[in-house]
């Protein structure tokens, strides 16, 4: 029996916060998709498996976080972030997006975090999960999502902190915009 | 600067996470009063989530690209594809940008053949009438009113339907009460819901189908009234009122589910 009526309603409804996820977590915004598409496909292939007493969204954000694992042992590159290959992929989507030097900044920041702690950091702070929901959709323990995302935070602002030092005001390097701090 | 053994980075990130208990959450921004320099990185973490946050919340507002949608409607043979179809009819997915889309020429064609089978049915057109007879009455909108015990087994015995009070109170709909009808065989029924807030009223209208009433899934506009119809499990259900489609397409949903549900979930929970 295929998925009822119901469950993919409430699946098309939660499609722009998967896309807000995979967004975050991947750069680039095709990728990003395939990676959505990739996670309703599971969950419509298992839809019995879930239960109504739970959250959807979260049931779906862990299926969307085991599709981005897979993902990554799939393409092993895609876990080691290449400078180049950051901009690359930002400069095609930086024409309609505000306050791009900032934006770039922040996702070339995120993509030096690893994996864990990324996911750890986007569900507690874009996705506003509290640290219990976050466990449950990565499947660790509270205190491991509460240091992941202390430890994220670190990171984060000291890279941010560097690439300022090393690019101050005017920008000397080829890419100026590419530098701005909050 | 010497970092305090009893506070941590992980203290400040899960005190800005909203974490924590209220006696550590106190002592954190105590620390923070007489720490001008975790105070600072506070005001950069935060300033972080911020641009975080800024930065990726415009995903949700973007256009859902017409592949993720045609993933959740057709992924594996949705049974009567009614949903889509309704929400598709309603105009309320890919809107815009999906036309030239497989699925969207396949539901114009199922439109025109609905149109061409002449579905314009009569029950359907009573349903509109009985809600614009009775809504506007402010006293005698309903025969016999929600309190009473009997209403759902009066109707039930009345038009020879299993009557369900269907539970609306998650879109902001309260039962009135019911009335029973004539239709053009014989009796049908109607449920009226109110919304406490706004005062708009919504008609479900109930009746056992004629043999070859087509089960499909339509909407139908007629000037400020929506409504939409379907055969279900033995019944025919029109729910009529003056909402925004998705509005109405969300209470038709709702029924739909208590409709074919065994049992009707009266409280239904903490719903999305």
């Amino acid at each position: 029996m295929s998925a009822p009526p119901a469950f993919r309603q409430q699946l098309l409804a939660a499609i722009p916060r998967l896309r807000r996820y995979a967004r975050s977590l991947v750069y680039d915004a095709a990728t990003a998709d395939d990676l959505v598409q990739s996670a309703l496909e599971r969950a419509l292939n298992h839809w019995r498996q879930f239960d109504p007493k739970r959250d959807l969204v979260l049931w779906l954000l862990a299926i969307a976080h085991n599709a981005f694992l897979d993902s990554l042992r799939r393409d092993k590159h895609l876990d080691v972030v290449s400078p180049e290959r950051v901009a690359d992929a930002l400069d095609r989507t930086r024409s309609h997006e505000p306050d791009v030097g900032l934006q770039i900044d922040l996702r070339a920041a995120l993509a030096r975090l690893v994996p864990d702690q990324r996911s750890a950091l986007l569900l507690v702070i874009v996705e506003q999960l509290s640290y219990a929901e976050a466990a449950e959709v990565l499947q660790v323990p509270e205190g491991t999502v509460m240091s992941r995302v202390s430890r994220a935070r670190a990171v984060l602002r000291a890279w941010l902190d560097g690439s300022a030092r090393a690019n101050p005001a005017s920008g000397a390097s080829a890419k100026p915009d590419l530098r701005r701090v909050i | 600067m010497n970092p305090q053994p009893d506070f941590s980075d992980t203290d400040l990130s899960a005190w800005l996470d909203g974490e924590g208990s209220a006696e550590q959450r106190a002592a954190v921004e105590a620390h923070l009063r007489s720490h001008p320099d975790a105070a600072a990185k506070a005001r950069l973490w935060s300033a972080d989530r911020d641009a975080l946050r800024a930065r990726f919340d415009a995903v949700r507002g973007e256009e859902v690209p017409a592949r993720l949608t045609e993933t959740v409607l057709s992924g594996r043979g949705w049974a009567s594809g009614r949903w889509a179809q309704a929400a598709a009819v309603a105009g309320l997915l890919l809107a815009g940008g999906a036309i030239g889309s497989a699925l969207t020429w396949q539901w114009q064609a199922k439109q025109v053949t609905a149109a061409q089978a002449g579905t314009a049915q009569g029950w359907v057109q009573r349903a509109v009438y009985a809600h614009s007879v009775f809504t506007p009455e402010p006293r005698h909108a309903v025969e016999v009113r929600a309190q009473e015990e009997h209403l759902s087994r009066w109707l039930t015995r009345r038009i020879d339907l299993p009557v369900k009070l269907f539970d609306l109170r998650d879109e902001g709909f309260e039962l009135m009460g019911g009335r029973l009808l004539p239709d053009a065989t014989g009796k049908s029924a109607q449920l009226m819901y109110e919304n406490a807030a706004t005062k708009e009223r919504v008609t479900v209208y109930l009746r056992k189908p004629d043999a070859d009433a087509p089960t499909a899934f339509r909407y139908q506009q007629q000037d400020k009234l929506g409504l939409f119809y379907w055969v279900e499990a033995g019944a025919g259900y029109a729910l009529v009122g003056a909402l925004p489609k998705e509005r109405l397409l969300a209470l038709a949903q709702a029924i739909y589910r208590q409709g074919v549900a065994p049992v009707p979930a009266p409280a239904s929970g903490p719903g999305r």
